[in-house]
């Protein structure tokens, strides 16, 4: 088919542009001049950021790894007790942002915090203080990161083992490999590239995590980004430490890219493949493998629901201070919004690059998705920096008044930057849909006489829309769980349970952060039960 | 302006520079003529369909339908207003739809046009209705071809292309599809061109067939003169039904083998007196006679059913193949001594 510019071109063009935009006012800072703060940052606090930002990421890629191809492994090749409920129960760690989990964690462990209570109530007055390890700084944050984000490479991961055929294993048996060597050199080889995507997600979230790393008060890259534009003002210079941060990102973001190409090698094919018999665990194996999945069970999701649940309970006064159903309805608001124009401008844009098939159009796509990978922060402040510079210098050159406040502080900016943020989920659930249309089943539709826009609306959209629902909820139990974005566009006095539990939690009002962050994790885990069938699917 | 209901002059098709045919020019007549298109795997015989249908472009040359211009170097129809059909050898089906729907899409096309064929028949005769109401994924392959096949046919296009229509249909209704579809085209006067592998197939179906070899159209000739006058080594070999063997002309009607001595016949190109020829012998241009002194060794038999095919070795390390009805009571062993009837005659010679 033909290569010509078309209405369709022209769509996904503008959406990738649009999408792009930001990532580009990033990338163009580099050749910006700094103020004073950026040579003192360059002596004093740079290493530190680098340092701080690699050991987190090395200590949660670590913990991630055991924790979520652990509890992949035991639940796809074994039967046991529970082996069923924590297949899908795991997932719920997706509910729980890594800033409440860092709070669930502090009030916990605190000094005269939940555990000292505890140990109070069960064995009276005494020096428990000293007996509790405190998980703070450093070692808080690559817990409560890790706890949060290993459900990235627990899914993938599981995926990819419930897929190997068992025609793989009993290869291993045919050949004389023992239980332990089949496993690292079939089964674990075999995962890699979806244990690498895994990975991958889970170290772009960790460079992009702000709310716990200034919690627990460790100055990374990402602080030091909010550092550079809220205390100093320079906006440029958090734009520079936002390229170092997007060249480092990219560099993962290419990874998981290439071994995302390879995973396809490993979906399931019609003829060959053979589903698994799993083994019954028996006795202590059994138990071994229960108290492993349920540990991790217990503590990603009920420890912290259940530590916001017993301040709820015990300061009954912030549930009624809170306007839930306010703060209720600006999410769901938000969600609704975002929802709408993420699919519908990712489903032009994907079939605006299938009808055209052009080389160019797929590199600029693949280009301006790379937004998933920024973190918020950056998107926030690329954002304002270039509705600020077309003010300054297009709106004001032909005489029109300001356009800053509709763009800034407002539901309207609010939604641009959530889908540039997550564009990349839309676009890659769409994505994903489309590579399971054959092509030549558009071209049959041509033949039997339907042009491109009837192709599209009775063949392509009937088809995904299972997947649009997918993404439309995948895209809200983000939008739920987003913080920076909304704390720095969100108009004056708007406010979801992510901001209102960060804004008490950073006046150390713990205990009245946890309502906001309750809602938040129970409604987040609404979308996630009803989703995680397809979840685990693929 | 032709009068031909189809006309390809002068076009290379082209999908990839592995997939390309190069100068192609052919032409149907008659409109409900069925033509074939026979040819190796990968040598572009997908391609020449997808572009007759409007989904490749092309850069030189033209087609024509039913004269008028569909495909040039400046013009390019839509493939959606061709009225052209096409059923892919892959599964094309819309996946979210069951087989009846799928097949209803065709019968939706052309709704304005004379029915002359049901969705039923065509579910009957292609043997449907058992999976009518399961999705793509739930059927096999070949149920999912025949599927395909009946929606492209219900859609009643002037042209229908079929790209190895029959290629994962099960053996046992193959060849009853093969003569109702023949008989469905006929009857309702639909114009056709199949690309297959199956030269069986071929021979039944089309009143022409195209050989495509070494990124050409090398022969286009109805289906006994592919046959029996091959016009080149190539679509001898690429038929693969017979041998070429060093002769030389020793008179109008004759020639002198040094493996079989003297051959009569009627040549289909004439040849000088003393011309150095190689001879195509197919299976059925030799007769067994056990009575025969001129007996060559057998190292190979193959039962077909009907027949048997032997395999016979000259005194020059020749393979003959030799074709016996299969009820002939005397069977030779491979090494044994095999009869050929003398004087030989062949029908027609093809020489090179």
């Amino acid at each position: 088919m033909g290569k010509k510019i078309n209405i369709w071109y022209i769509s996904s063009f503008l959406i990738s542009i649009a999408v792009a935009i930001p990532i580009v006012t990033v990338f163009s800072s580099f050749f910006e001049t700094t103020g004073n703060y950026s040579s003192i940052i360059k002596d004093t606090f740079l290493y530190d950021y680098i340092f701080n930002s690699l050991t987190l990421l090395v200590g949660v890629l670590i913990l991630t790894f055991i924790i979520g191809v652990g509890c992949a492994y035991l639940v796809s090749f074994y039967s046991f007790s529970g082996a069923n409920f924590f297949k899908w129960a795991l997932i719920l760690s997706f509910a729980v942002p890594a800033y409440i989990y860092a709070y669930s964690l502090t009030a916990f462990f605190e000094n005269y915090g939940t555990a000292f209570s505890i140990l109070k109530n069960l064995f009276g007055e005494g020096n428990y203080n000293v007996y509790i390890p405190k998980f703070d700084g450093m070692m808080g944050a690559i817990i409560s990161i890790s706890f949060s984000l290993f459900g990235y490479v627990y899914v993938l991961t599981r995926a990819s083992f419930h897929y190997q055929s068992q025609n793989l294993i009993e290869l291993g048996k045919n050949l004389g490999f023992s239980k332990k060597k089949s496993f690292f050199k079939i089964i674990l080889p075999s995962a890699r590239p979806a244990i690498v995507a895994g990975l991958s997600l889970v170290a772009m979230e960790t460079l992009s995590d702000f709310g716990s790393v200034s919690f627990f008060g460790i100055s990374t890259l990402t602080t030091g980004i909010y550092n550079a534009w809220i205390s100093f003002d320079d906006l440029a210079l958090a734009n520079r430490l936002s390229f170092y941060l997007l060249i480092f990102i990219l560099g993962l973001f290419i990874l998981e890219n290439l071994s995302r190409k390879k995973a396809q090698y490993h979906s399931p094919s019609k003829g060959g493949f053979k589903s698994k018999s799993l083994t019954v665990l028996k006795g202590y194996k059994a138990t071994l493998a229960l108290t492993f999945c349920a540990t991790v069970f217990f503590i990603s999701f009920l420890f912290p629901v259940l530590q916001m649940l017993y301040w709820t309970i015990i300061f009954p006064k912030h549930l009624a201070d809170l306007n839930v159903m306010e703060l209720f309805l600006n999410t769901i608001l938000l969600v609704f919004l975002s929802s709408i124009v993420l699919i519908t401008l990712a489903f032009i844009s994907n079939y605006g690059n299938r009808v055209s098939k052009s080389k160019f159009l797929e590199i600029l796509n693949t280009f301006s998705i790379s937004g998933y990978a920024i973190p918020g922060i950056i998107l926030a402040v690329a954002f304002i920096t270039f509705v600020s510079w077309f003010d300054n210098n297009i709106v004001s050159f032909f005489g029109f008044n300001t356009i800053k406040s509709i763009f800034i502080g407002s539901v309207f900016g609010l939604v641009i930057v959530y889908f540039v943020r997550f564009y990349s989920l839309a676009n890659n659930g769409i994505k994903s849909g489309y590579l399971k249309i054959n092509y030549s089943i558009d071209e049959s539709a041509y033949l039997l006489g339907y042009s491109k826009f009837k192709t599209f609306k009775d063949i392509h959209v009937p088809y995904l829309k299972n997947s649009m629902l997918l993404i439309g909820i995948l895209i809200a139990i983000e939008i739920i769980k987003e913080l920076p974005i909304t704390l720095i566009m969100r108009p004056f006095n708007f406010e979801t349970f992510a901001t209102t539990a960060y804004i008490f939690a950073s006046q150390d009002l713990l205990e009245a952060a946890a309502v906001p962050s309750l809602f938040l994790i129970l409604i987040a885990s609404f979308f996630i039960i009803i989703t995680s069938r397809y979840i685990l699917k693929d | 302006m032709t009068k031909n209901f189809l006309e390809i002059e002068n076009v290379t098709f082209a999908a990839s520079t592995k997939s390309k045919v190069n100068n192609v020019s052919l032409t149907i007549e008659n409109e409900g003529d069925i033509i074939c298109l026979l040819g190796p795997s990968g040598i572009g015989k997908t391609t020449i369909l997808r572009t007759i249908a409007g989904l490749e472009k092309i850069q030189s040359g033209k087609i024509l339908l039913k004269n008028k211009i569909i495909s040039s170097k400046d013009i390019h129809i839509q493939p959606e207003n061709r009225n052209i059909s096409l059923a892919f050898q892959d599964n094309s089906l819309f996946p979210h739809y069951n087989v009846i729907d799928n097949i209803r899409f065709g019968a939706e096309r052309n709704k304005t046009k004379k029915k002359d064929l049901t969705t039923d028949e065509v579910i009957k005769f292609l043997h449907l209705t058992h999976v009518k109401d399961k999705f793509p994924h739930q059927i096999s392959s070949g149920e999912a071809q025949r599927a395909s096949l009946a929606r492209a046919l219900l859609s009643k296009p002037d042209l229908l292309l079929l790209d190895e229509p029959l290629s994962n249909v099960d053996q046992s209704f193959k060849e009853e599809i093969q003569v109702k579809l023949k008989q469905i085209l006929t009857d309702l006067k639909i114009t056709t061109i199949i690309v297959t592998h199956d030269s069986y197939e071929a021979f039944y179906l089309g009143s022409k067939c195209g050989i495509i070899l070494d990124s050409q159209l090398k022969q286009y000739d109805d289906p006994y003169n592919v046959y029996h006058f091959p016009n080149s080594v190539e679509v001898v070999n690429f038929l693969n039904r017979g041998i070429l063997i060093p002769a030389k002309v020793t008179g109008e009607n004759s020639l002198e083998s040094e493996d079989l001595g003297s051959i009569t016949g009627n040549f289909i190109k004439h040849y000088p007196k003393g011309s150095e020829v190689q001879l195509l012998l197919q299976p059925e241009d030799l007769e067994h006679d056990d009575k025969s002194n001129l007996k060559l060794e057998v190292v190979d038999r193959r039962f077909r059913g009907t027949n048997f095919i032997y395999t016979l070795k000259t005194e020059s390390n020749k393979l003959i193949p030799v074709f016996v009805h299969s009820h002939h009571i005397h069977q030779h062993e491979v090494d044994e001594k095999f009869g050929i009837k003398r004087p030989i005659n062949i029908d027609h010679i093809v020489c090179f």
